[in-house]
């Protein structure tokens, strides 16, 4: 029986998930890197480690060292959220070697995705439809590219270039014409060897206007494997998600059944346990074809929270736990629509911003769910991933949930760091996002020369009127030292090659 | 009251004018709370909350869903005029003085800070150079255009 679960992450995740352990009546252990001292996540465990070090790879990557710090307190059971250790399959082996519990599927079934050559294999012989793609196995330079020449010759173009070990849109390339292969192709080797240590890629054809769509499943040790429908994620800016939501606009009944019997079709040929989602690109023909199965929770699952009833992180412990899984008949109502909040420019072709969060101040009020990490006062460093909160939305019908992302998106306050939060409520005003006719290259689409925005003559006139105010009145006796200076500092995240969850 | 603001690399000026508790731009009305909000009343009868902080030199603004930075230009910092001297742009109070004659400045460094008409004022340096000479303590009134410090460019 767990009794006692370590959370080996930080931030917005960590957060959610000891509240899940709080909430489940078992205590909790947060591990903490020091420039993580004042996080939200530390306040929400009951205990908290220091691990010593400057870089993540002494701290949330130190494999041994959180072990170390499950064993000192007594913690029982591991979970590791998404990103960090959560898809390393020897450190879930570790995990369970040291007597502990794993919160998450085998280290074998991990591994058999993880490499997306074998998922391809494996998805393959377990009749789930893939991509019509050619494998590029060669490492030599010159070979690589006369191999993906002749690829590129069987997929036609346009054509996607991906990184063989990658995720979160590193070491990828879209090709357009054959004159802007060699290119493409080098410097998506060169990214997949700086981010991952392995240079292999693979070609496979782009299909247009195609949708991202991923099925939830939940399998438990007592032989039920389910799926939880899908979620849209197509809205997509440098191949990661902003806008998610579920179930998908264009969705039918049957096709939702086909889709989710392939998810679990694809979770059984791994012998996966706990939950994960299977994403697959679903062409406007209605045909789809696995891309990649996550082998963790993942950022997006409120919105299939929302619409199924259905605690992920809750069945996830209770499976980990060895107890069948609480979910009946799969009943999806509504509408929910996830945004996630960045620190970053949109104007500047999204680069990430630091600063401090001199207010932040979410919206509330009915069908409005914040998971964030932060709170006002906080400090947006350079040293982790940019997400601030997620935040979600329900509502009877898609539409009525477009309308309350609105207004949610209106009252959020934050001061001090740049976000992406009038990008957002301008994508709620986009007709292809009003009709639900998005696609996986939407934002690149609309906005060729990159997202910019032109204030209204009235609107600026506000603001001068109200600094000006402010300055006068003194109201500036608030203001707030940054330790990491004002708007056009540079940011240094561009060069970190952080992989995103 | 007048300031000078840069947005979007555009300067521009806003002459604030005041009625008893009320300021006034472009036809738009201003109250201001205490909590870190700005009322706004519109010409048309139709108002608006602005939520607004100051971080280093920049004003956050977040009006009608929208984030405005706004970066002040200080007032009296500009050297041009009077020769390397610094002067006090209204009469006020010396809070502080941050540094002391024969220091080297650089551009953009924070040299005094004023309290003026409950403001804060920071005189900065507008170019790198070497303070000559201070002419003030922390605690001294000072006239608007006094010589607050002299600053020799550096070569």
């Amino acid at each position: 029986m767990i009794q006692r679960v370590l959370v080996a992450n930080r931030g917005e995740i960590a957060c959610r998930i000891l509240r899940a352990c709080r909430e489940a009546g078992l205590s909790s252990v947060a591990i903490y890197a020091e420039n993580d001292r004042e996080g939200m996540f530390r306040e929400l465990a009951d205990e908290s480690v220091l691990l010593e070090g400057d870089t993540i790879a002494e701290t949330y990557l130190n494999g041994a060292a959180i072990i170390q710090a499950a064993k000192e307190t007594g913690a029982d059971a591991i979970h590791p959220g998404f990103g960090f250790l959560s898809e390393r399959a020897e450190f879930a082996q570790a995990v369970m070697d040291a007597g502990l519990i794993w919160i998450g599927p085998s280290p074998q079934a991990i591994e058999q995705m993880g490499d997306k050559m074998s998922a391809r294999q494996i998805m393959k012989a377990a009749g789930v439809p893939v991509i019509p793609g050619v494998e590029i196995e060669e490492e030599d330079e010159s070979l690589a590219m006369e191999a993906i020449r002749n690829a590129a010759k069987e997929t036609g173009y346009p054509l996607l270039l991906k990184a063989t070990a990658g995720g979160g849109g590193k070491g990828m390339r879209v090709v357009n014409v054959p004159g802007e292969l060699e290119n493409g192709a080098q410097s998506a080797r060169r990214e997949a060897l700086a981010a991952f240590g392995d240079g292999r890629v693979y070609v496979e054809k782009l299909l247009m206007k195609s949708k991202h769509v991923e099925v939830q499943v939940l399998a438990d040790t007592h032989g039920r494997c389910i799926h939880l429908g899908e979620r849209e994620c197509s809205v997509q800016r440098r191949h990661q998600k902003v806008f998610e939501e579920a179930p998908c606009s264009t969705m039918t009944p049957s096709l939702r059944e086909r889709m989710g019997q392939a998810a679990v079709a694809a979770a059984q040929a791994v012998d996966y346990v706990g939950a994960g989602t299977v994403e697959f690109l679903l062409a406007e023909d209605e045909s789809f074809y696995f891309l990649e199965m996550n082998t963790r929770i993942q950022v997006e699952h409120p919105v299939t929270e929302m619409i199924t009833g259905v605690d992920l992180v809750r069945e996830q412990l209770r499976i980990a736990n060895g107890e069948p899984m609480s979910v009946n008949e799969l009943n999806i109502r509504g509408h929910s629509i996830e945004v996630r909040l960045y620190a970053e420019d949109a104007t500047n072709n999204f680069l990430p911003a630091i600063g401090p969060l001199a207010v932040f101040r979410p919206p509330t009020g009915p069908g409005i769910r914040l998971d964030t990490g932060v709170r006002e006062g906080d400090e947006v460093t350079p040293h982790y991933d940019p997400m601030l909160a997620k935040l979600i939305v329900f509502a009877p019908t898609r539409e009525e949930a477009l309308q309350r992302m609105r207004r949610a998106l209106d009252e959020f306050v934050v001061l001090g760091t740049t976000t992406n939060i009038g990008f957002l409520r301008d994508l709620c005003d986009v007709p292809e996002v009003i009709s639900g006719d998005t696609y996986t290259s939407m934002i690149d689409d609309l906005y060729p020369n990159g997202y910019q925005f032109t204030p209204r003559t009235e609107d600026l006139d506000v603001a001068l009127m109200t600094a000006a105010v402010a300055e006068t009145t003194g109201m500036h006796r608030t203001t707030v030292a940054s330790s990491q200076g004002s708007v056009g500092i540079a940011s240094p995240f561009q060069t970190l090659n952080r992989r995103y969850p | 009251m007048q300031h000078e603001f840069r947005y979007a690399g555009e300067t521009y000026d806003v002459l604030l004018e005041r009625t008893p508790k009320i300021w006034t731009f472009a036809n738009h009305c201003a109250h201001p709370r205490e909590d870190g909000r700005i009322r706004i009343y519109f010409e048309d009868g139709s108002k608006a909350w602005a939520h607004v902080a100051k971080v280093g030199d920049v004003w956050w603004v977040h009006h009608s869903g929208r984030i405005y930075t706004l970066e002040r230009i200080e007032a009296g910092a500009s050297s041009d005029e009077h020769h390397g001297g610094l002067v006090a742009p209204m009469p006020g109070v010396v809070l502080e003085v941050l540094v002391t004659a024969g220091e080297s400045v650089e551009a953009g460094q924070t040299l005094m800070v004023l309290e003026a008409m409950k403001m804060e004022h920071r005189i900065v340096a507008s170019e790198d150079g070497t303070v000559t000479s201070v002419h003030f303590n922390a605690g001294d009134r000072v006239e608007q255009g006094a010589n607050l410090l002299d600053v020799e460019a550096a070569e």
